[in-house]
C-alpha cells in the first residue's frame, strides 16, 4: 500500500513537473540569446561596469520600497530597498533589507549603487551573489548621510534575466 | 482495518458477468491515452526540442489564423486605456534581445529616416523634420509577452500624420520598419493609422534616452511590447508580408492587446 502511494506520489510530481515545463519554456524561448544582469567582467571596477549599463536618472524616493531581485531566471527576491545613503568617502549605497521570510527577520545591508541596476519597477544586485551578500555586515548608520527623497541619482540598467 | 468507504451491502458479483461487453467498451484508459497525446502536442508548442516539421507548420497555421481573427476584431477607433502622468515609471524598463551593455547609441545629428515603398515622397527625414510635425502624448501600458508591464509616457508624431505627410498609400497592407540594432518589424495598416500609434521622440517629456531607442522608436498602445522597434532607421509601406525578428522565430505577427 505504502509502495503504491509512493509510486502515485512520484507520478504526480512528474506530471506536475511536465506542466511547469510546458508553461515555462514558452516565454523562455522568447528571450534573448544574451542573458541580462551579468556580473561585471573580472578585473573591472564597479564604477566602470556601472558606466557600461547606461546609468539613468532616477529619484531616490522612487527607489524606496522596491523589490531587489537576483539576476537569475527565477528572479528570487533578495529583499527591499529601505534607504539610500552616502558614505563618508562619498560612495552612494543602497540599504537593502536583506533576507528573512516575506520581510520578517530581514537585516539591513549596504550595497554600492554601482553593484545594482534598475529593472523596471524593481532593482537587481548584479555584482554580488546571495552567498556574498549573506556575508555583508549589518548596516550601521553612523557616519553616513541619508540621501533625501528628491535627489536624482544615476543607476545602470539591465534586461530581464529570463 | 475495514475501509470506511466499503458499502455494507455488496452487489452480486454476477452483475459483472452479465454486463461484460458493456464494461469492455467503456475504454476509460483509451480516453486517458487520447488526452495524454493531446497534452503532448500542447507541450510541443513551447518546446525548443527537435520536432516534426508537420507539427510546426500546423501550429504556425493556427497562429496565422489567430492573426486574421485579431485583425478582424481590431477596432481602428477604439482607444486602449490611458493613465495619469503621475503613474509614469521613470526611467522606463529596458528590454531587447541583448543586454544593455551591447546597446549602440545612434548619433541624432547624422541620423536619417528613410521612407520607401508605396509612398509619393521617398526622402530621408532628419530629426528636426520630425520634431516640426504635430506631436501627441499618451500615457499607456507597455505589456511584454514575458508577463511584465509598466506604465510609460510617450510623446511623438502620430504614425498616421507621418504617413499622410509622406503621401503613403493608406490602403496598403503593411508598414515595415528597419532599425539600427537589426530588429526588423512590421505592423498592419489599421494599427499604423490608429490614434495611439506614435513615432515616439520623447519619454516623460524628456528626449528619449539611448537605451530606449533615441532618436525615434515606435510606441503602440494596442500591441505587445516586442512589436515596438527602437532606433528606427527606415519605414516602408508595402503589400508584401515583411515579417519581423521574433515573428520569424514563431511569434505571433499581429500580437494585439
Amino acid at each position: 500500500m505504502v509502495c503504491r502511494l509512493m509510486r502515485r506520489g512520484s507520478l504526480l510530481r512528474a506530471s506536475l513537473g511536465l506542466c511547469v515545463l510546458a508553461i515555462g519554456v514558452g516565454p523562455a524561448a522568447a528571450q534573448s540569446p544574451t542573458p541580462g544582469g551579468m556580473p561585471p567582467p573580472p578585473g573591472m571596477s564597479l564604477a566602470q561596469s556601472a558606466a557600461m549599463r547606461f546609468p539613468q536618472p532616477v529619484r531616490v524616493g522612487d527607489l524606496l520600497g522596491r523589490q531587489v531581485l537576483q539576476p537569475v531566471e527565477s528572479q528570487n527576491v533578495l529583499g527591499r530597498v529601505r534607504q539610500v545613503v552616502r558614505e563618508p568617502d562619498g560612495r552612494l549605497m543602497v540599504i537593502v533589507a536583506f533576507g528573512g521570510l516575506f520581510g520578517w527577520g530581514a537585516r539591513p545591508i549596504a550595497v554600492p549603487v554601482d553593484a545594482m541596476v534598475l529593472l523596471g519597477q524593481d532593482m537587481e544586485i548584479v555584482a554580488f551573489t546571495p552567498d556574498e551578500l549573506r556575508r555583508f555586515p549589518t548596516f550601521a548608520a553612523a557616519g553616513t548621510h541619508v540621501v533625501p527623497d528628491d535627489t536624482i541619482i544615476r543607476v545602470g540598467l539591465a534586461k530581464p534575466s529570463h | 482495518m475495514r475501509s470506511p468507504f466499503r458499502p455494507y451491502t455488496l452487489p452480486d458479483a454476477s452483475v459483472l458477468a452479465a454486463h461484460k461487453s458493456l464494461i469492455r467498451s467503456l475504454e476509460r484508459r483509451g480516453l486517458i491515452r487520447g488526452g495524454l497525446s493531446l497534452g503532448a502536442l500542447v507541450m510541443l508548442t513551447g518546446c525548443d526540442v527537435e520536432r516534426p516539421e508537420s507539427v510546426e507548420s500546423a501550429l504556425l497555421a493556427i497562429s496565422r489564423f489567430n492573426d486574421r481573427v485579431q485583425a478582424w476584431l481590431f477596432d481602428p477607433n477604439r482607444l486602449a486605456p490611458t493613465y495619469p502622468e503621475s503613474m509614469i515609471l521613470r526611467p522606463p524598463k529596458f528590454n531587447a534581445y541583448y543586454d544593455v551593455t551591447e546597446v549602440k547609441p545612434v548619433d541624432g545629428t547624422s541620423w536619417r529616416l528613410d521612407v520607401a515603398g508605396l509612398v509619393a515622397e521617398k526622402r530621408a527625414w532628419t530629426l528636426p523634420d520630425l520634431q516640426a510635425l504635430p506631436q501627441r502624448s499618451m500615457v499607456i501600458q507597455h505589456i511584454c509577452v514575458e508577463g511584465w508591464s509598466y506604465i510609460g509616457g510617450w510623446t511623438g508624431v502620430p504614425l498616421r500624420t507621418f504617413l499622410e505627410r509622406c503621401g503613403a498609400d493608406l490602403r496598403a497592407k503593411y508598414v515595415s520598419f528597419k532599425t539600427a540594432d537589426d530588429y526588423p518589424s512590421s505592423i498592419d495598416m489599421a494599427t499604423a493609422l490608429h490614434p495611439q500609434t506614435l513615432l515616439a521622440l520623447k519619454y516623460g517629456d524628456e528626449t528619449l534616452a539611448d537605451p530606449f531607442g533615441y532618436p525615434v522608436r515606435l510606441r503602440m498602445a494596442t500591441k505587445l511590447g516586442y512589436k515596438n522597434p527602437k532606433w528606427i532607421t527606415a519605414i516602408e509601406v508595402t503589400n508584401t508580408y515583411p515579417g519581423g525578428f521574433w515573428e520569424s522565430k514563431g511569434f505571433p505577427w499581429f500580437a494585439g492587446l
